[in-house]
């Protein structure tokens, strides 16, 4: 008696014209390792803010997949990003979360590292003979980096596309949240990490384009910020699922609702005031999608939710359990009472104690346990809400479908994963909408 | 930068009365009670209106690097009394899925150090709480704040006016915190 336990085609794992995915991409230890290789060692991640760096020597540490790294800024401003792991045996050279150095020392034996990665000595280096060791090639493994608009981004894959080519027309989304005045952003001082045990690709997914699940598992969150009152009735009117190479944002165009959500009044009157001059810069349409309700994520595990300003990734940890990292983005043009304001708003509502985030964790959790169950994970997951409502829209690029109650977002993560995942090169990739911003500038 | 430290009241370093350490053990004791037992108006009666509940954001940093949080960064709480609300609104709201089954929670309040500030109204005072928390089928998480609170007598009673909390964890290693410390 045998049976096939996982498929070599991840296309196999899924039919989104059907409107299924197999619930094994959740669970299995095999998958998860071929994430790991196929997804988080060749695309683009999002590493850090650049505010989270502005000092020559800052650093910050993180992970691209399980593997640590350090993103340094150098002297002549830029930043490197290379592997947490001294070339001699192998330890973490950082133990820190952030801060200032000159140099990296590894622990075990004094192998130290400069915040470009170089290898620039060794403790007693007298028990080396000449000849034992060429520094220069003993160096930490660099990523490729590069940002847009203030986020730094690394791959360690040379072969990968351009990260503007990688961002495509989502960039013309992604200018709302850090294009909306001249000053364009920082996050807040600090940070909060949590583990979750659920499958990492859940946080994506519901950020992505789950609006529907904020009207019945935020119900309390929301009349707990909104006087009591929940969220008004679905209205799938006005509102769209929008995705591109994977990246998805999910939106309304009322521009309040997810300012509303922050219940911080003098916030909502500050962006009221602004957006005729955002408008100017981005166009009407934008203009109304910031603040909207709405929520972003970006291919593979970054995501934010414009107007509540949560930023945060999701950091894998084995296919059962994810790192949360998150934080508030604000205008640095900002006056401070109102970066102060979505401080805290953004904090009582997304982090593990915020009274929408509170019940997100829960449902995460048990939508990866209980695929222990063998026959449990043999079953399929529902993704058809919207299937057929895909319209072409004169301004806003991408895979666009109507309403923003939808799978279509998770969709199209999901055969975006199943292309990576089934990739051999870059050139396999396939690129399933039509740019139309390929090399013009979205602002 | 602003903090949450006692500012009006600069600590003596006096020593309390055994009496006044019963009473804020009493008080402190009454306040894990109703947390255990998820009264949660009965612990906002026990805060003075103008409440600063906060625990900031934790880093790990080498000492060189080392800095004292201020109310201006990330936190999981940085509360007034209007935030506070809210949060016990989202119990009471009838729809809060997550607490249906409720959590089984546990309050242990330790190392309580009592001292006198200039103000003869207010006490600066240590402790220790150790949060057990129990939920689902078989959950078990445990949390430990150190607290640094100022507590007031107000009208011959004592209330909670500031409290800062120390989180005993680098990542947060639940999914949620869904009982305060």
């Amino acid at each position: 008696m045998s049976s096939k336990r996982l498929e070599s085609d991840y296309s196999r794992y899924m039919d989104l014209k059907e409107g299924w995915v197999d619930r094994r991409i959740f669970w299995e230890q095999e998958i998860y390792e071929q994430e790991l290789e196929q997804i988080f060692a060749k695309a683009w991640q999002f590493i850090a803010h650049d505010s989270m760096m502005p000092n020559t020597n800052d650093f910050y540490t993180t992970y691209m997949g399980e593997d640590g790294v350090i993103a340094a800024r150098q002297k002549d401003g830029s930043v490197k990003v290379f592997l947490n792991s001294c070339t001699h045996r192998g330890n973490k050279i950082c133990y820190a979360d952030d801060g200032n150095t000159r140099n990296f020392t590894c622990n075990y034996h004094g192998w130290a590292f400069g915040t470009d990665g170089e290898l620039k000595g060794l403790s007693n280096e007298h028990v080396y003979d000449e000849g034992d060791i060429d520094k220069s090639k003993w160096g930490l493994q660099q990523a490729r980096v590069d940002s847009y608009k203030g986020l730094i981004f690394a791959t360690f894959d040379e072969e990968a596309p351009s990260l503007e080519e990688f961002l495509g027309d989502f960039r013309w989304y992604l200018d709302i949240m850090l294009d909306q005045d001249e000053g364009g952003t920082e996050f807040i001082s600090g940070g909060i990490k949590n583990y979750i045990n659920a499958n990492w690709k859940f946080g994506v997914e519901n950020f992505i384009g789950d609006a529907y699940h904020a009207l019945w598992t935020h119900d309390s969150g929301f009349k707990a910020m909104n006087n009591n009152e929940g969220f008004p009735p679905a209205d799938p009117t006005g509102s769209y699922h929008a995705s591109m190479n994977g990246h998805g944002w999910e939106f309304g165009t009322d521009g309040l609702a997810d300012i509303a959500i922050l219940g911080q009044p003098k916030v909502l009157e500050y962006y009221e005031k602004m957006r005729p001059k955002m408008a100017e810069r981005l166009g009407e349409m934008r203009s109304k999608i910031f603040g909207s309700l709405a929520s972003v994520s970006l291919f593979p595990n970054c995501s934010f939710l414009p107007g509540i300003q949560t930023f945060r990734v999701w950091l894998p940890r084995g296919p059962h359990k994810f790192e949360m990292r998150m934080w508030t983005i604000v205008n640095k043009n900002m006056p401070d009472e109102i970066k102060q304001a979505i401080n805290i708003g953004c904090m009582q509502t997304f982090n593990p104690a915020g009274v929408l985030e509170m019940d997100d964790g829960e449902n995460w959790e048990g939508n990866t346990t209980v695929n222990k169950g063998a026959v449990t994970r043999k079953g399929k997951l529902h993704y058809g809400c919207g299937i057929n409502r895909r319209i072409e829209h004169e301004e806003l690029p991408g895979i666009v479908y109507a309403g923003q109650f939808n799978d279509a977002n998770q969709r199209q993560f999901y055969e975006r994963w199943a292309d990576m995942m089934n990739a051999n090169k870059w050139d396999d990739v396939p690129t399933r909408y039509t740019p139309r911003y390929a090399g013009k500038k979205t602002v | 930068m602003m903090t949450n430290e006692a500012k009006s009241s600069s600590n003596t370093g006096s020593a309390a009365s055994l009496e006044l350490i019963n009473e804020v053990q009493q008080f402190l004791y009454r306040e894990a009670r109703h947390h255990d037992n998820e009264e949660f108006r009965d612990w906002l009666d026990m805060l003075t209106e103008d409440i600063h509940y906060w625990m900031p954001y934790r880093y790990q940093r080498y000492r060189k690097n080392e800095k004292e949080p201020t109310i201006m960064d990330t936190a999981y709480y940085n509360d007034d009394m209007e935030c506070l609300v809210k949060r016990i609104i989202r119990t009471e709201t009838g729809t809060c899925w997550s607490e249906d089954p409720a959590t089984r929670s546990a309050h242990v309040v330790t190392n309580i150090e009592v001292e006198l500030t200039d103000n003869p109204d207010e006490y600066q005072v240590y402790s220790l709480a150790t949060v057990h928390r129990n939920i689902n089928e078989d959950e078990e998480h445990t949390m430990l704040g150190h607290r640094t609170d100022l507590i007031r007598r107000v009208n011959g009673v004592l209330k909670l006016a500031k409290r800062k909390i120390i989180l005993d964890q680098n990542i947060f290693k639940n999914k949620s915190l869904n009982v305060y410390l």
